[in-house]
């Protein structure tokens, strides 16, 4: 059993491996930055260090939303890089088997599910396990935008 | 690797071979320190002892712990120099040309060696130049009264009337001296009590029984210290103390400045809610407060210097290297090539130099190969035959300022003009100048390069130098003159983490700009601003200074009010005012880089935190100045 972040976006449950997060936090002060990637809402600190806040919701083509109470920072670290992720809310942590993460379906389509590693059905309930890699490459979205061309 | 060792005595033999290569790098420091010192000494019989001792050691110490890593081919090198080195020192050998020229291929290649193994790639065969070393080792005979090595003598006469009236006088002397050797200056001296006396530098292969032949004639001989005439600096060769030397991690004092960056800001903290009860109590209670508070300031900045210290590495390592890079490279292409060293105790963050090292590398080598002529060119023209390259630093302030100048033929304007048109490149007006000139070839892709040095895959082009020169919050400028030389000028700051910075406010974001980078702030009224074709200007100074509104190279949907701040930056002739909203303050800073590509824009250099947790962007004034010329085309 590997234990997951689950956190939600748009009506969706998406999960992380918890080794690659690195803390949750609720988000105060984002300093914009200019001429970034539309997706990157800004910089914050967190433990000392400058990392970039990147805009699920942007990044993956929904509307975007003004953040609330609940909206959360997931600090993604995996071991090369540090960024933060702005979801709508996070607050669940479970453990998956990995048997029970099967690829994502062909038919999928829009944005989201190219940076998808797999889907997990636990108890009637879906969630979406993130390919971290292909979340964190701005330039994959290009190369996945010209595999549908 | 073997397949038995146990994994945690791998990681153990990874460390223990860090080490090795750290060890290694210094002794190789000190053995090119010693090598430079050498190429003056070669066929004098005045070798400086000291010299060939540290020498003789460095290369001892490399043979045992090569041998304790197990780096066969490093170990029977350094073993070879070794013995020759002891040769030399016992005096059964001289040093002549030949053999230094051995003695410095062997280090080449033992460094060769080294760096093969710590790359990973084919350890090159040594088996040549074991060869090479072992031939100098026994074959160069020692000094003897026929075959001396030529020697340069001091040697001073003082007249007398006995001595006059024996025929001597300083015309017979410098006649008989002429008959031994080649006079090399001559010149009266004034001795006490208005005595004259004269003083001349011989270069001879004359036994020192000829001389004593001399000296019944009031002659005093003794070994010439120095070439006067030649200003070539030596510098001291320096010996590592080991004992009392710690090699520390950058990494760890990295770690250490991250602390007091944080101190500093705790600290600023203090003084803001020092600030709020001053309006709310008498004097009698903040003002203890504010004493301790100056107190900690001061304490800090102690600090701070101190780490700072431990970070700072002398940037003659970095010069010697560049003395050997030119010295092979002149070889190479039949140049003969002067190095002037200035300013090699001028310490810089370790950080930096590492950094510097390519950017330099690459200068120094085109002035090598492109900028200073061949002896036949350089003759045909009437310069000294011998081409002068001057590497020097110096601090101004908190920044270091170095300069490489070559005294060779210049950068043609013409031709990189020819070059940039030829590759379609907008060049502009035809009246290039330096600075022109400089952005020109460092435009991506117009290398000057010739074709040889591309095959040897040498260096990297000049847009690399100067995007890594600026990356470090650095400038380089040139100065180029057709048949008289080149020099580029690198100023850097001389570390990076905590500078001082005016707070500027835009659409109520806060960013920092460097102090350093700013000359003059002003206040402007909108009303007098005009525009001239496509560029907003304002009179400054009985001049035009063209003005740069960040919220639009930022694009940000703001506009600047009636009354605004304009902070100027740059050099005189183009200088560039930076129009803001207002400027909140000026406070000293942590700069924290920004590792995340995400987070990375031309235009900003780093971030930094005054003491609320929001970060504030440090603005990046030479790469804005970079993005305002380009939306300007």
């Amino acid at each position: 059993m590997e234990p997951f972040i689950l956190f939600e976006l748009a009506g969706t449950t998406y999960g992380v491996r918890s080794e690659f997060v690195q803390q949750i936090e609720m988000i105060d002060d984002v300093a914009s930055v200019p001429n970034a990637h539309p997706a990157v809402e800004g910089v914050v600190l967190v433990r000392g260090q400058v990392i970039p806040a990147l805009n699920l919701r942007t990044r993956f083509g929904f509307d975007k939303v003004e953040r609330n109470l609940r909206s959360r920072l997931v600090v993604i670290n995996n071991g090369s890089r540090v960024v933060g992720l702005v979801v709508d809310t996070a607050r669940e942590f479970i453990k998956i088997a990995p048997e029970s993460i099967e690829p994502p379906p062909e038919a999928l389509t829009g944005l989201s599910g190219k940076y998808l590693e797999g889907i997990a059905s636990i108890n009637e309930r879906m969630i979406l396990v993130l390919n971290l890699d292909a979340v964190l490459d701005l330039d994959y979205e290009v190369e996945a935008a010209l595999e549908t061309t | 690797m073997d397949k038995s060792t146990p994994d945690n005595s791998g990681e153990f033999f990874d460390q223990f071979l860090d080490d090795y290569y750290a060890e290694c790098d210094e002794h190789l420091v000190l053995i090119r320190r010693a090598l430079v010192t050498l190429e003056d000494e070669v066929d004098t019989a005045t070798i400086d002892r000291a010299v060939l001792d540290n020498l003789f050691r460095s290369f001892h110490t490399l043979k045992g712990i090569s041998g304790m890593v197990g780096l066969g081919a490093a170990e029977q090198l350094a073993h070879h120099l070794e013995s020759y080195l002891r040769e030399l020192r016992e005096g059964s050998v001289v040093l002549n040309a030949s053999g230094f020229e051995s003695l410095a291929a062997g280090v080449s290649l033992l460094e060769n060696v080294i760096n093969a193994r710590r790359n990973d790639q084919a350890i090159p065969s040594i088996g040549d130049m074991a060869a090479r070393l072992q031939t100098a080792t026994t074959s160069a005979p020692a000094d003897t009264e026929n075959n001396a090595a030529i020697t340069r003598w001091q040697i001073e006469f003082t007249p007398t009337a006995d001595l006059a009236a024996r025929g001597v006088n300083v015309n017979s002397v410098r006649a008989r001296l002429q008959e031994i050797g080649e006079l090399k200056q001559a010149k009266p001296i004034v001795k006490g009590a208005g005595e004259i006396a004269f003083q001349f530098i011989l270069s001879t292969n004359a036994g020192q029984t000829t001389l004593k032949s001399f000296e019944v004639d009031g002659l005093v001989f003794q070994a010439a210290e120095e070439d006067a005439t030649a200003q070539k600096i030596r510098q001291p060769v320096a010996t590592l103390a080991p004992s009392t030397v710690v090699r520390v991690d950058l990494d760890r004092l990295d770690e250490l400045m991250r602390i007091i960056g944080e101190l500093v800001i705790s600290r600023t903290r203090l003084e803001d809610q020092l600030t709020e009860l001053k309006r709310s109590t008498p004097p009698a209670v903040w003002r203890p407060l504010q004493e301790t508070s100056f107190g900690i300031a001061r304490q800090l900045r102690d600090l701070r210097e101190s780490v700072m210290r431990v970070r700072m590495v002398p940037i003659g390592e970095v010069f010697e290297r560049m003395t050997f890079v030119v010295r092979d490279l002149a070889r190479e292409n039949g140049k003969k090539i002067l190095v002037q060293l200035s300013g090699g105790e001028t310490e810089i963050d370790k950080f930096l130099v590492e950094r510097m090292m390519e950017p330099l590398l690459h200068l120094v080598r085109n002035a090598v190969s492109h900028g200073i002529e061949t002896v036949a060119e350089r003759e045909a023209q009437g310069k000294q035959t011998e081409g002068l390259l001057s590497l020097s630093a110096m601090t101004a302030g908190e920044r270091i300022v170095i300069k490489i100048a070559d005294d060779g033929r210049g950068i043609d304007r013409d031709r990189v003009l020819e070059r940039a048109s030829a590759r379609g490149l907008d060049t502009g007006n035809t009246q290039l100048d330096d600075a022109g000139l400089l952005d020109l070839i460092s435009t991506p892709g117009l290398s000057t390069r010739d074709e040889a040095d591309r095959a040897s895959g040498r260096g990297v082009g000049m847009d690399v130098v100067k995007n890594a020169i600026e990356e470090l919050g650095g400038h380089i400028w040139l100065a180029t003159k057709l048949g008289e030389g080149t020099t580029f000028t690198i100023e850097l700051p001389l570390t990076l983490a905590i500078a001082e910075a005016l707070i500027v406010s835009v659409d109520g974001q806060r960013f920092a700009v460097p102090q350093s980078a700013v000359r003059e702030v002003l206040e402007v009224e909108s009303t007098s601003t005009n525009v001239l074709e496509n560029n907003e200007i304002i009179s400054y100074r009985g001049k035009v200074l063209p003005l740069l509104r960040l919220a639009r190279v930022f694009e940000m949907n703001h506009e600047l009010g009636d009354k605004f701040h304009v902070l100027v930056t740059g050099e005189e002739s183009n200088a560039v005012g930076l129009a803001v909203d207002r400027i909140i303050g000026q406070r000293e800073i942590v700069v924290r880089a920004i590792k995340d590509p995400l987070a990375q824009s031309k235009g900003i250099a780093g971030a930094t935190e005054l003491g609320d947790q929001r970060v504030v962007l440090i603005l990046d004034i030479s790469a804005l100045r970079q993005l305002a010329v380009k939306s300007r085309h």
